[in-house]
């Protein structure tokens, strides 16, 4: 018996699990998300519902950073744009979360989308250079709109409400929530569901890498003339990498205007777009299991950091974020220079040892 | 009219220093094709660390919001050769020590590995130095303005521009006549042909980027002039001068120059006049407007002013 399914056909190439033990990882996977909010605190549950948030977002960069090869610095204005349109369909015209979602996704989709013609006419540091200009066009526009409409420039999101405005236990995100003898409090609900989404969209960024989009994504990134000779259309394919990653970082931005009872536009900076490079970098450049690992690591990291600034001989002035910095970019430096698959790669080697095992290769 | 001479000779002074920045950008990107996001950190730390060298030791309170800074108290000619040296220096370790194991990888590796350059670099400086704004001193009286034609021109505005000038035609000189000018443009055109005719392309390279470092130190100084204090925020000017760079074409430095200086220009302008005619939109628009442009021109000439097309080869 062979130690791990041998790709023989096409359709192995395509299989969602190549052998039992994917199936047996997913399951373990999810069980222990599953537990995760019955063990942890309020705090760790909140940094968790943040790494959800960034899977999201991080499956969106990934699917136009990673797969496509357009290097935008402008998903944080996609976040922004998608966290205003659910806190304001959401505060302004009461409507209820799951309308919201999509529909902060389609906001963000259509601007992405107006990007599109620039991402067809430039490549590489030109995209990234205009990204970086709509990030800060849409966060003046931003600004100055809601001055004007609202009279200031942060929002409050009052919409704690699932399907409807009755505040039943079920449907209301503040009160807990008692079901066959367990009470889930609201923080737990929120993680519930936002686990849901960020599993969602690990499977939709999965399903793209191994069908025909996200082939023709990867050919378009490793040489769009050569793409092109071959059949695959690279104006359109940059294009549906661009709707697709900007309707993810919409839908991640609404999540986090659900998660955030006041939203400001100060998160929304060229820093968090480059945190999400940074986490597409640290998992490992195109793939799916690289935006989620890097997604969750990176963010769980910096309270870790906060931990660990007792142990490290930092001096006392300095912040949490600080030592995070610190500490996390340089392994950044480190990973691009000696590591490019990321998280990815340390895991395949060790995969690779123990398949290997008692022979060194 | 006076108003309006005053604002060119304001919009002249912020565009040279757009100019410096966008300089320093070219010169890395014709060397390597490396864009160097970590340059507006360099901005930051030249111009702290001249803040730091030449503030005398232990002053006092300076006016509204700023901080004493110990410094050395060194002469400001000296302190400013320093800060050039060092920053530059700090320039040529990242080419080094971060882009040099690079070689043959992706351009894309390149250009994130710089952008966390940059992240780290900017930390340090705000544990250095922390995040207030410092009073940057100048040898001239820094509020001293002379009258021209019935218009005052400020000292401040007038250095910069004169300083500017200075770098401008010593690197033209530079590049077009000495031996190191010469190997740049070897490099910048053919690395590997000039690495078979002996050229040792890592040290060019290297030098490369100290110049743009020392560039960088310099224009970071004279933006912290022009504000009469340095704070960490100063390198995000450095964004503020891609648009002169892409509308200049990339590998132009001429154009950027050009670009920069008719950028800057049209930014002061439009805060003068424009803002106020666009109502609750207007509100820091200036800001903005480089970027119009700069979408503008890539809709239309995706090449810029003055850049090379590129041509596509299978």
């Amino acid at each position: 018996m062979p130690t791990r399914a041998l790709v023989t056909s096409y359709a192995d190439d395509l299989k969602l699990f190549p052998d039992m033990w994917h199936r047996v990882g997913l399951v373990v996977f999810i069980l222990l998300g599953l537990s995760f909010p019955l063990l942890a605190n309020d705090y760790w549950l909140s940094i968790a519902n943040n790494a959800l948030i960034a899977v999201v977002a991080a499956v969106g960069m990934m699917i136009l950073t990673g797969f496509a090869g357009q290097v935008s610095m402008g998903h944080a204005a996609f976040l922004a744009l998608g966290a205003y349109t659910a806190a304001i369909a959401g505060g302004t015209f009461g409507l209820p979360f799951w309308l919201c979602l999509p529909l902060a996704g389609l906001v963000a989709a259509v601007i992405g989308l107006m990007v599109g013609p620039f991402a067809l006419r430039l490549e590489g540091l030109y995209l990234a250079i205009v990204t970086i200009g709509l990030l800060f066009l849409v966060e003046h526009l931003l600004r100055n709109g809601l001055e004007v409409v609202f009279g200031k420039d942060y929002l409050s999101v009052p919409m704690h409400t699932w399907f409807s405005a009755g505040g039943d236990e079920l449907g209301s995100f503040r009160q807990p929530w008692s079901f066959a003898g367990m009470t889930l409090s609201p923080d737990q609900k929120l993680y519930l569901l936002f686990g849901v989404l960020a599993l969602g969209t690990a499977y939709l960024g999965k399903n793209i890498a191994r069908s025909n989009a996200g082939r023709a994504m990867m050919a378009v990134r490793d040489r769009d003339l050569a793409a092109a000779v071959l059949g695959v259309n690279p104006a359109q394919t940059k294009f549906v990498a661009f709707g697709i990653s900007s309707f993810l970082a919409g839908v991640a931005g609404a999540m986090y205007a659900f998660a955030h009872p006041v939203l400001t536009l100060e998160p929304f900076n060229i820093k968090m777009s480059i945190e999400y490079i940074a986490m597409v970098v640290l998992g490992g450049v195109g793939t799916i299991f690289g935006a989620v690992w890097g997604a969750l690591v990176y963010t769980v990291f910096q309270p870790l950091a906060e931990m660990l600034g007792s142990v490290l001989p930092f001096p006392q002035s300095f912040s949490s974020e600080q030592q995070a910095i610190l500490l996390f970019f340089p392994l950044l430096c480190f990973f691009l220079m000696f590591e490019p698959l990321g998280l990815l790669g340390i895991w395949l080697r060790i995969k690779r040892y123990f398949l290997a095992w008692p022979f060194r290769y | 009219m006076q108003e309006f001479l005053q604002y060119l000779i304001s919009g002249l002074a912020l565009g040279a220093l757009y100019a410096l920045v966008a300089l320093g950008f070219v010169v890395i990107y014709r060397a390597s094709q490396v864009f160097n996001f970590a340059h507006g950190e360099l901005l930051t730390f030249g111009a702290v660390l001249m803040v730091w060298l030449n503030s005398p030791p232990q002053v006092g309170e300076l006016g509204l919001g700023s901080v004493s800074v110990d410094g050395l108290g060194l002469p400001w000619g000296v302190a400013l050769f320093l800060s050039m040296l060092v920053t530059g220096a700090v320039a040529a370790a990242i080419e080094r020590f971060a882009l040099r194991p690079l070689v043959g990888r992706p351009i894309f590796v390149a250009i994130i590995i710089t952008l966390f350059i940059g992240f780290i670099l900017r930390t340090f400086v705000m544990l250095i130095w922390g995040n207030d704004a410092m009073p940057i001193l100048t040898p001239w009286d820094s509020m001293g303005s002379f009258e021209l034609a019935g218009a005052m021109l400020d000292y401040n505005s007038l250095a910069a521009i004169a300083a500017a000038a200075v770098l401008f035609v010593s690197f033209g000189l530079m590049i077009r006549f000495t031996r190191l000018g010469i190997l740049m443009r070897a490099i910048s055109s053919d690395q590997e042909t000039s690495l078979a005719l002996g050229i040792p392309v890592g040290r060019i390279l290297g030098l490369t980027w100290f110049i743009a470092g020392a560039f960088a130190a310099v224009s970071g100084i004279f933006l912290g002039v022009r504000d009469y204090s340095v704070d960490l925020n100063l390198g995000f000017v450095a964004l503020r001068a891609f648009p002169a760079v892409i509308v200049g074409g990339l590998d132009s430095a001429l154009g950027a120059v050009i670009a920069a200086l008719i950028l800057g220009v049209l930014e002061v302008l439009t805060a003068g006049y424009v803002n106020a005619e666009l109502g609750a939109f207007g509100k820091n628009f200036h800001m903005v407007l480089p970027y119009v442009v700069m979408i503008f021109f890539l809709v239309f000439k995706p090449y810029g002013l003055f850049g090379t097309k590129k041509v596509e080869r299978l």
